[in-house]
């Protein structure tokens, strides 16, 4: 892939920090995870698109 | 979103994100995170600012850093490369604050066209999950890649 692909394309270019590692299985944003899950447990699922 | 954005690190399994965020008030680290709910396949995103001395994390802080739009076109490439990765999942996502949540929508609007070629794209409202619609307020999203 040359450099005008990279630009052209949606997915980007991710370093892989280690430092980063310390945070596999945490829950950094614990209060949105909560709301999430009480969300999706009394709305529940959307109904699949129609196109 | 071809839109400028920041540069990208992550940890080996893709659910960490870290980029930072350049403008008036210096440097400003920001987090991504992929968590999974309760449902199987379905992950909450969060994204807050990172002390730089403590390390602590704030999804509440308002940053005013003149670059929401490269932020939040850099939030929605870890979109990209969280779902290449895991194809079947869901993204659901909600601002902190109700401000936050239209600073959302206003990003996924402006760039829906390129958005849905690519994602279902889901929004709350009324308790109910209906297709995404521009001009209407919503309380969370739901996205999925096609």
């Amino acid at each position: 892939m040359n450099i005008k692909d990279l630009n052209k394309s949606k997915l980007p270019i991710v370093k892989i920090d280690n430092n980063l590692d310390k945070y596999i299985g945490k829950v950094l944003f614990k209060k949105k995870l909560e709301q999430a899950n009480k969300i999706l447990k009394t709305v529940g699922l959307p109904k699949p698109h129609s196109t | 979103m071809k839109l400028p954005k920041y540069k990208l690190s992550a940890d080996h399994s893709l659910t960490v994100y870290e980029f930072v965020s350049e403008g008036p008030k210096g440097k400003i680290i920001k987090i991504v995170q992929y968590s999974e709910t309760n449902l199987k396949d379905f992950f909450n995103l969060g994204f807050g600012d990172k002390d730089i001395v403590t390390g602590a994390i704030n999804d509440t802080v308002i940053t005013n850093n003149d670059d929401s739009q490269k932020v939040l076109a850099t939030v929605a490439a870890t979109v990209y490369a969280f779902t290449n990765k895991n194809p079947n999942s869901w993204i659901y996502a909600t601002g902190s604050t109700k401000s936050r949540t239209r600073l959302y929508r206003m990003g996924i609007t402006n760039n829906l066209i390129e958005i849905m070629q690519d994602f279902e794209v889901y929004g709350l409202r009324d308790d109910q999950w209906e297709e995404f619609k521009i001009k209407v307020e919503y309380e969370a999203f739901l996205i999925k890649r096609k």
